[in-house]
């Protein structure tokens, strides 16, 4: 099937294109325009915008957390909009059907889930299984099991560290490694309420610095394209600046990813001891060496529900819980804490929080460094993401909201000084080729021939969030799925993951390990890849140093 | 098929016609694995359908304290390496999990706790010998009196004066001493032995207890993946069992969507009766039509129209299912793999003969 996209707006920042032209797909793949071929199909796509299909690094979607949100809340998905029969359970409130149905409406056609611990690999890729459409993979957290706390006290060799890495991603499946407030679950079961960067891990004699710091050797060592995702200590604790600064200063010149910084950039300025560092730490986020990236965490105003593995952050979180029940989970790898939360714009705290988020958007320079995530659900489900589309693009919509949030917490940050906006270029470069590029996706984000046909054409419509909230048209691997923000029909996208190679000795070492200490085969904890689903396929994605 | 052997293709193409020209049909029991239970959620929506699970009475009990109050909980194995005091409460619970002291490897100091000391071992209301065999200290509690010893409990962790008796009280004040000085305690209970508010005032002391110490729930959640029926209808309909999609879109309600009433009331015309795990059959008296995917010994009620054998997970067949023993997922392999039809396939199978056909994925 030969394809052409005719007369678009073509925005393609990978290729340095920006301008109207055709795109041709034959199959799934971007290919050349063919001399003296007639297209099977000619969709007329002028005066609309065409971008590669867009890419979320962090969104949390599937999982053993992620349902218990859902069965705590029945209230939240008991509304839903009744859509036509034609593709089972797509009218299933917060359903993975409604995942997949929702992120490829708005031309997204590749999510990850950021936070899976080792242990729940295979209920994550179960749910994965359940979200059609798009292509997804998980991130394994590691930090908090006994196996690597004993390895780090022990003084072992960063080969070691490596080899048990390797060794967990295989067994779950992973794209990539996570840690989250890294020691911090195995200090709440030792009653801490706080966990700090130099806090050191009860009875294992290690600091979280020393943690993250393994873990991000490990991921070079191992020739991982995506750097470690680092969830940092002290989320939303007032003044946690400082946290994320000394953070990123220990990083140094190594690669490192860190998640949803809106929610450490907290000072304690003001009479309520509140106030936004953003633009410090958009700062320092500019000046520091290239391989530091961070994704936002942008905060929208509405109930949401937070989903975290930083349990220390979840109890306290809890006190504030609306409606007011909390599940808050200690497991032996990695605790976790499900809060519901409710965002209000007349709330001087949230309202910061707001304002943090978009400093960071429009602060940091650079759109390959800067991500855009709202940590869904955690700062707002990612059905909101249009809403903030059309607010990084237009200063005028963000003084409407400005004009109504209360004057003290307007005070307390830079935003009303911000003119930026941002282009459709630099939507696509933060939206697409970046994120390709920091998971080390090297056919994806970009409309070069050879790429995968996932594309996504809108409507040029004044409403940005309009625009972004339907896609006109969004091919998946060549196929057309949505017309007019419409799914037509399902299809079922790949797991991606990544296979490096370890000492297989380390296979044996934690078979052994998994005997002794739960008398359980460690075989029981392992995704068994061909036994998920039918329609599920993982696909390779190559490491190399 | 009305008692007649018939072959697989005949069966399914009988069941699909029994079950959509009905007004309202319901799948219930649902013992089945993962797949099984993705097949069947799936059939009930193309259905119109509603769905029920055999041990949804005191799965929703637990789900409905949940998800009114919040809830501490943690896994078997955490606390097998970690509790140094654990708690069990109510009758039963050998029973609920019988190789449950063996998982929580009671007799051996917690591995991975600060204080590797001996654990403290109590039980609030056992059954007849349960909490010797256990080598637990007893506090005797009827099931009557249980939800009031609880909350005398609660209240002595919070310091404050209770009418209970003389010594009695004092135990519950020794149990709340313990508790209090534990560093990571345990609370071990089965929603099957206790009611509602029972429930909601363990989960209310746990929340109580960590306002200064460490302490969590460790439920005994049904087996045979009950829970994880649970699980996978939570990602797929955002609720868990008793759902209906009468409206075009999943409505959960526990009342509406009890099969057992739905049938007995006439409100549901045609039953898919499915129970892989075990020989489990329906309860309900009034005779709809009833097409069964059972056990081969299952004795059924009355005659079904349609009757197909099917094999167990983890027996049969590979299966993925929800292991109490890890608390998520896993692959049970086949012990004793046969030919018996899975109940995914079989589910499958009738969805493709029904007459508005098979979706393509």
């Amino acid at each position: 099937m030969l394809i052409r996209l005719a007369g678009g707006r073509v925005v393609d920042p990978a290729n340095k294109r920006d301008g109207v032209g055709d795109i041709w797909i034959r199959g799934d793949r971007i290919v050349a325009p063919p001399q003296g071929e007639t297209p099977d199909a000619v969709y007329d796509v002028s005066g609309k915008i065409v971008m590669a299909g867009a890419i979320d690094i962090h969104s949390h979607i599937a999982g053993g957390n992620v349902n218990t949100a859902r069965l705590l809340l029945p209230e939240n998905h008991r509304a839903h909009r009744p859509r036509p029969a034609a593709t089972p359970l797509s009218t299933a409130g917060w359903s993975t059907f409604e995942t997949g149905c929702r992120y490829a409406a708005m031309g997204f056609t590749t999510v990850i889930e950021p936070a899976v611990a080792a242990h729940h690999a295979l209920h994550a890729h179960l749910e994965l299984a359940d979200i059609p459409i798009i292509d997804k993979g998980i991130l394994t957290v590691l930090g908090d099991d006994d196996f690597l706390l004993s390895l780090l006290r022990d003084g072992a060799s960063k080969a070691a560290v490596a080899d048990y890495a390797g060794s967990m991603l295989a067994a779950s499946k992973g794209l990539g490694i996570k840690s989250i407030n890294p020691g911090g679950s195995v200090a709440f079961q030792n009653n801490a309420r706080t966990f700090d960067l130099d806090d050191v891990v009860p009875t294992y004699g290690v600091t979280s610095r020393k943690i993250f710091e393994s873990l991000q050797q490990a991921v070079i060592d191992l020739g991982i394209p995506h750097p470690l995702h680092l969830h940092i200590n002290n989320l939303g604790v007032p003044g946690n600046v400082d946290t994320a600064l000394r953070t990123i200063a220990a990083s140094g010149d190594r690669p490192l990813h860190l998640a949803h910084l809106q929610f450490y950039s907290y000072g304690k300025e003001g009479k309520r001891g509140f106030s936004s560092a953003a633009a410090r730490l958009a700062e320092a986020v500019n000046s520091a060496p290239k391989p530091l990236s961070i994704d936002v965490g942008q905060v929208m105003f509405r109930q949401t529900v937070t989903v975290s593995l930083d349990v220390v952050r979840q109890f306290d979180g809890s006190k504030l819980a609306k409606p007011r029940k909390s599940v808050i989970y200690d497991g032996e790898t990695n605790g976790a804490g499900v809060v519901p939360f409710l965002y209000k714009s007349d709330n001087f705290f949230n309202a910061v929080q707001w304002a943090c988020g978009l400093e960071l958007f429009l602060l940091v320079n650079d759109p390959t460094r800067v991500f855009f995530t709202t940590d869904h659900p955690n700062g707002a489900p990612f059905t909101t993401y249009p809403d903030l589309f059309a607010l990084i693009m237009s200063r005028e919509a963000r003084a409407k909201w400005l004009a109504d949030l209360p004057k003290e917490a307007v005070e307390m940050t830079t935003l009303p000084s911000i003119t930026r906006e941002y282009s459709f270029g630099e939507i696509a470069t933060m939206t697409r080729v970046a994120p390709a590029k920091l998971l080390g996706l090297k056919d994806r984000g970009h409309l070069s021939p050879g790429a995968l046909a996932d594309v996504a054409v809108y409507n040029d419509d004044p409403d940005r969030a309009e625009m972004f909230r339907f896609a006109h048209l969004v091919f998946k691997d060549g196929d057309l799925v949505v017309r007019d923000g419409r799914v037509t029909h399902y299809r079922f996208g790949r797991a991606l993951n990544v296979q490096p190679g370890y000492d297989a000795a380390t296979d044996r070492r934690l078979a052994r390990y998994y005997d002794d200490l739960y008398g359980l085969s460690r075989d029981m904890f392992k995704v068994p890849a061909n036994a998920i689903a039918p329609n599920y396929a993982f696909e390779e994605v190559v490491c190399g140093r | 098929m009305d008692g007649a052997a018939v072959s697989l293709e005949t069966a399914a193409a009988k069941a699909a016609r029994l079950l959509e020209t009905a007004q309202l049909p319901v799948i219930a029991g649902l013992g089945t694995d993962v797949a099984g239970t993705r097949a069947a959620i799936r059939l009930a929506e193309k259905l119109r359908g509603a769905y029920d699970h055999l041990a949804s009475d005191v799965l929703l009990r637990d789900i409905d304290v949940m998800r009114q109050a919040g809830r501490m909980v943690t896994t078997a194995n955490d606390v097998r390496l970690r509790a140094d005091c654990l708690l069990f409460i109510g009758p039963k619970l050998s029973e609920a999990w019988p190789d449950l002291a063996e998982r929580l490897d009671l007799s051996a100091r917690p591995r991975l706790a600060a204080e590797k000391a001996p654990r403290k071992i109590f039980w609030l209301g056992p059954g007849r010998g349960e909490a010797a065999a256990l080598g637990a200290t007893e506090i005797a509690a009827s099931p009557a009196a249980l939800p009031l010893a609880v909350a005398a409990l609660r209240a002595a962790v919070l310091d404050r004066k209770t009418r209970s008796d003389g010594s009695s009280a004092q135990k519950l004040k020794d149990l709340a001493a313990a508790l209090k000085a534990a560093h990571f305690g345990a609370v071990v209970w089965s929603a099957e032995s206790l009611d509602r508010l029972t429930i909601e005032m363990i989960g209310g002391l746990v929340f109580d207890l960590n306002q200064k110490t460490r302490c969590s729930n460790l439920p005994l959640v049904s087996g045979l993946n009950a829970y994880g029926v649970v699980q996978t209808s939570g990602w797929m309909t955002g609720f868990p069992p008793r759902t209906g999609f009468g409206r075009g879109y999943p409505e959960h309600d526990t009342w509406r969507f009890d099969a057992m009433r739905m049938i007995e009331a006439g409100e549901a015309d045609a039953a898919l009766w499915i129970s892989s795990y075990a020989t489990e059959a329906p309860k309900w008296k009034r005779q709809v039509p009833l097409i069964a995917l059972a056990q081969p010994q299952t004795r059924l009620p009355y005659a079904p129209q349609v009757r197909i054998d099917v094999g167990a997970p983890g027996r049969d067949h590979d299966a993925i299912e929800y292991s109490r023993d890890i608390a998520t997922f896993t692959l049970a392999k086949a012990t004793r793999a046969s030919n018996a039809p899975q109940v995914a396939e079989v589910v499958a199978l009738i969805d493709a003969k029904l007459a508005k056909g098979s979706e393509a994925c």
